[in-house]
């Protein structure tokens, strides 16, 4: 078969290095690894304790910086959310044992909040991913000006969180929106998008899919470049369609980073914030008059605002947030892994 | 074998082109009608002519050339903070083993899961008793290095980089750091860009922590300027054509840098590290 | 005033767990670094929200070589926005300006015994008299501690579009129609006719603006008089009640301030809207090729108010006594013109709205109607201590307005009041 000439990533396999950007350079040779003693030589030495040390240095940086911005915060967090806060108050109160949690925990609203996160989280993540990968598929063919098509799809990300609402908010307008409009003039009744709550779910997860989806594509895409060629070709000459080889090839061959995709969109879906808070028109901006469309993390940051003990029950609605989302991640995880190991 | 794909393949990938785009060209119909049309009931669909007139206002309101420049160096530097720890880290984690590392793996994607809603206010408490509000710095300094980041480097790496390569570099006596500058790097480098790239609009379009940290200062960023357009005088109804037009020049920087560094990105893309 | 920050905390930053064990238990940032006196190249600084007219006035006085420091003034768009940053500096117990602005339905949380520790006492007998009485209990504790200075006041009026009452045979003429505006059931009755007439236009602009308008005249609707909580009374039962009835005859069912409630501006979307002073901007600019609105001396029930902000100090601050100063001056009479000439504050200063009335002059929007002396007369309407504010005012008036929205969107009264109770009970 002839060379890609167009494509230089898909290479034999083999020949990795000359196929990227260049070998790497051929270090000076090292001195010996012991004295003519027997002892080791001091550069041995610096080298096995650069071995033992540096995977950690490396990450130092990381949790270093995660010390000070995510531990300290999530940990004084955790410890206020065991007191009592009076509002605007100076200082914290006195302790209430689990008292804020079971606030939180018996209020209805928390209840319709962790329902419409699930399911605003549903409607947007699982056809994000889905599409995602239809795209970055189709990115990864012979397109003419395939720079220019690969870049448009990032497009909705330039556009800030609340710009979009502002855009989306007015498109989806109960009476005077454009997509109202649009479905008068195919004969389709006014959706009440503010008011209904499975169609609110629907235009914030537009909202939210419209931004992320391209991002996503993207990071699929690259790691569909890196599947080699001959696995195509192979399959090619077995008489596999496209839709086959894509299937039986490529999924599996992107494995660790659609797991990577899922992972981040699940954590990311159940964070969901500024896109329905500002889909409220209602200055309380409490996600819906009826908590239609109010997800979890809208819950966190209102409750923070609320009359009685505001930051210890947000703090108490935060952690249990925290716990959701980590076991949403492991179940996707694991569901995911099982599901790998079947079709092996 | 070269197999041009064909007419279905443009036609979905140009119906979702112009999914993405429509929003952004909705913006820009409303930034160029005049205040009055911009809220009227059936909107607009074409761009009235009176953009420039809006955009104008835009720079007379607000101080957007500073802001611009605030932006542009707070989310420069996030980006390249970014890239450079989230690559040291991704790079350790994936191929290089030592005790805890799946354990603290894991627990990097936890991280994740922290709503940040709540933590501004520990953190400005922080900030503020470390004399650090007001400042640049400060903006960008949650953004040194991401879980994100990390996570998305390590999972990338995994397949980029044939361990023989490491192994090679290793038995060739080149230390951890010269291993990872000459092996690792060149191959993370399309993944370096991504990262780069999708770090520096995250930071860019950032609002509530600006706004909280930097307030009283005169530092501003682009969204915290634009936030000002909805002052509208002695009145609380917005003056949406001018808010949209002030979205769309916020915008334009991005889509500017995004054009000249984005054909160099996909081609970087292109030319991805090959799993042997 | 503005913090010089100091290299050797940068150093301590490299130290995090130790500063993060300190900054837990310190409550305020340090005070030593701020002088006690103010020199002339000193900044004494304020945050308000929207725009409250200052940007003149604070420049006159940056320009005055006499005065002894200088103001600076920040300006959040949104009350919402500004809501969040004070409550968490509050919390954090730094980072706020030597003077707030605050929303006066947010001000009766900051008077309960917790919050108000938080501010400054203002208390001042030579200003007794400044300002209209209503507005100026409004900013007391219950044991008379001032905390806050007010500046705008929002005295209702009711504008109205005299060209679509004509269309549906009604007086249009501006001391006709006082009589329409006289009760709250010649207003509904009329209502009644005028969609009749007119079907494809609504009476007023919004439930939630009629509720508002009407809450605003019940004694004691959310709290008795020690704050305990009771929204079974008859007064608040009553405007739920009349409002949720007359929704699909009357009402737009747009929520205030959405797109659809701005839509309705410019398409005849309704022919009445209960006007405090900072609405006439909103019409004008929302609709500036509109003409036939005109603006009621008259108001259902009496009168009301909507609106208008006060200034505080937080204890914050490192120089309360310039702050006070500043917070004085900026309320004085001179100020207040100033300010209702650049945003249109109507000011609650009452020496103020003397003056804008005896300048008489008119509105040719509003089929040139003497706008400052219909405020007037509309702030002496309004009987102050009604409505009692108590601490959870503004929470409990939120949830009153989505019960009502929920009834807008098709829900049902009873269902949507069972659930406004319930979240009502959960406040404690």
């Amino acid at each position: 078969m002839a060379q890609d000439h167009d494509l230089p990533g898909r290479g034999r396999g083999n020949n990795a290095v000359l196929d990227r950007g260049g070998p790497p350079r051929r270090p000076k040779k090292p001195g010996p690894a012991t004295t003519a003693g027997g002892h080791p030589t001091r550069r041995y030495r610096l080298s096995r304790w650069d071995l033992k040390a540096s995977p950690y240095l490396y990450i130092l940086p990381f949790f270093a910086v995660f010390a000070v911005i995510g531990l300290y915060p999530m940990l004084y967090i955790g410890y206020l959310s065991f007191f009592s806060w009076p509002r605007f108050g100076a200082e914290h109160g006195s302790s209430v044992g689990w008292e804020n949690y079971v606030h939180v925990l018996q209020d209805p609203v928390f209840r319709k909040a962790l329902v419409n996160t699930v399911g605003i989280f549903l409607l947007s993540s699982v056809p994000q991913v889905l599409v995602a990968t239809v795209v970055a598929a189709l990115l990864d063919t012979h397109l003419r000006g395939k720079s220019w098509w690969r870049m448009s799809v990032l497009l909705p990300f330039v556009v800030a969180p609340a710009a979009t609402a502002l855009i989306f908010g007015s498109l989806f307008a109960d009476k005077s929106g454009f997509v109202n409009d649009v479905l008068g003039g195919i004969g389709l009744p006014d959706v009440s998008w503010h008011g209904h709550r499975l169609a609110s779910w629907t235009a914030i997860a537009t909202m939210v899919n419209w931004r992320w989806t391209g991002y996503n594509a993207l990071i699929l895409l690259a790691a569909m470049r890196a599947v080699p060629g001959d696995l195509y070709e192979a399959a090619a000459i077995d008489g596999a369609s496209r839709v086959r080889q894509f299937l039986h090839v490529t999924v599996p061959s992107i494995r660790t980073t659609l797991m990577f995709v899922i992972i981040t969109s699940t954590i990311g879906g159940l964070q969901i914030f500024t896109e329905p808070r500002l889909f409220d028109t209602n200055l309380q901006h409490q996600g819906g008059a009826d908590y239609q469309y109010q997800t979890l993390a809208m819950y966190v940051f209102n409750t923070a605002n609320s009359a009685v003990d505001p930051y210890p029950r947000a703090a108490a609605a935060a952690w249990l947030l925290f716990v959701l989302i980590i076991i949403f991640a492991l179940v996707n995880f694991l569901l995911i892994r099982a599901l790998q190991r079947r079709s092996a | 074998m070269i197999r041009r794909p064909g007419a279905l393949v443009y036609a979905l990938l140009a119906a979702f082109v112009l999914g993405s785009a429509f929003p952004l060209y909705w913006s820009f119909i409303i930034g160029s009608v005049t205040r009055e049309r911009a809220t009227q009931n059936p909107p607009p669909l074409v761009p009235g002519g009176h953009f420039l007139e809006n955009a104008s206002r835009v720079f007379d309101r607000i101080d957007f050339w500073s802001a611009l420049a605030n932006s542009v160096i707070i989310s420069g530097f996030s980006a390249l903070s970014v890239v450079m720890f989230a690559t040291l880290a991704g790079y350790s984690f994936a191929k290089l083993r030592f005790r805890g590392s799946n354990a603290l793996m894991v627990f990097v994607v936890m991280t994740m899961a922290i709503p940040p809603q709540l933590a501004l206010i520990p953190l400005l408490k922080e900030f503020s008793n470390l004399g650090l509000t007001g400042t640049q710095f400060a903006v960008a300094l949650p953004w040194l290095v991401t879980a994100f980041g990390v996570f998305f480097m390590r999972q990338y790496l995994v397949d980029a980089i044939p361990d023989e390569l490491i192994d090679a570099a290793r038995v060739d006596g080149c230390s951890m750091i010269r291993t990872f500058w000459t092996v690792a790097v060149p191959a993370a480098r399309p993944a370096m860009a991504i990262l780069g790239l999708f770090t520096f609009m995250q930071v860019w379009t950032d609002f509530m922590w600006p706004l909280l940290v930097l307030q009283g200062s005169d530092v501003q960023t682009l969204q915290t300027a634009l936030d000002q357009l909805k002052i509208a005088p002695g009145q609380t109804l917005s003056d949406m054509a001018l808010l949209q037009a002030g979205t769309m020049l916020a915008t334009v920087p991005l889509l500017l840098l995004f054009i000249a560094t984005g054909r160099h990105l996909v081609a970087g893309i292109m030319q991805g590290a090959v799993k042997g | 005033m503005k913090k010089t920050p100091r290299p050797w905390r940068r150093i301590l930053a490299l130290g995090a767990a130790a500063t993060m064990v300190g900054s837990l238990t310190t409550a305020c940032g340090d005070g030593d670094d701020a002088a006690n006196a103010l020199g002339p190249d000193d900044i004494l600084t304020i945050t308000t929200f929207g725009d409250f007219g200052y940007a003149d006035v604070i420049k006159g006085w940056n320009d005055d070589p006499d005065r002894p420091f200088k103001i600076k003034e920040t300006r959040i768009a949104q009350w919402d926005t500004w809501k969040q940053t004070l409550t968490a500096d509050l919390q954090a117990g730094t980072g706020l300006t030597d003077v707030v602005a605050v929303e006066g339905d947010a001000m009766p949380q900051f008077l309960s015994e917790a919050a108000s520790e938080q501010f400054v006492d203002l208390t001042d007998s030579s200003l007794d008299d400044r300002w209209v009485e209503y507005k100026y209990q409004a900013g007391q504790t219950a044991d008379g501690k001032q905390i806050g200075y007010p500046t705008d006041a929002g005295p209702e009026a009711f504008c109205y579009r005299a060209d679509l009452f004509e269309q549906a045979g009604l007086p249009s003429d501006r001391d006709d129609v006082s009589k329409i505006f006289s009760t709250w059931d010649e207003y509904f009755a009329t209502g009644q006719e005028f969609v009749k007439e007119l079907p494809k236009t609504k009476w007023y602009d919004a439930s939630g603006s009629i509720a508002q308008a009407m809450l605003n005249q019940v004694e004691f609707p959310f709290q008795s008089a020690d704050n305990e909580i009771d929204v079974d009374n008859a007064g608040l039962k009553d405007v739920f009640t009349t409002v949720t009835d007359n929704v699909p005859t009357l009402s737009t069912r747009a929520v205030q301030w959405s797109d659809d409630w701005i839509a309705n501006f410019t398409n005849d979307g309704f022919a009445t809207m209960p006007c405090p002073g900072w609405m006439f901007a909103n019409i004008k600019s929302s609709a500036p090729k509109v003409k036939g609105w005109d603006i009621a001396d008259a108001f259902p029930g009496g009168g009301g108010n909507w609106g208008g902000s006060f200034l505080a100090v937080p204890k914050q601050s490192d120089h309360p006594k310039e702050a006070k100063q500043v917070a004085n001056w900026l309320t004085d009479t001179e100020q207040e013109v100033g300010a209702f000439e650049k945003a249109g504050a109507y000011p609650a200063n009452l020496a103020a709205q003397e003056e804008l009335t005896s300048r008489g002059e008119v509105d040719p929007y509003f089929n040139d109607a003497p706008t400052a002396q219909i405020l007037a007369n509309r702030a002496k309407a309004v009987p102050p201590g009604v409505p009692y504010k108590g601490d959870k005012y503004s929470d409990i008036l939120g949830l009153l307005q989505t019960a009502i929205q929920r009834v807008d969107e098709g829900g049902s009264a009873d269902d949507s009041w069972k659930t406004f109770t319930q979240a009502v009970g959960r406040l404690n």
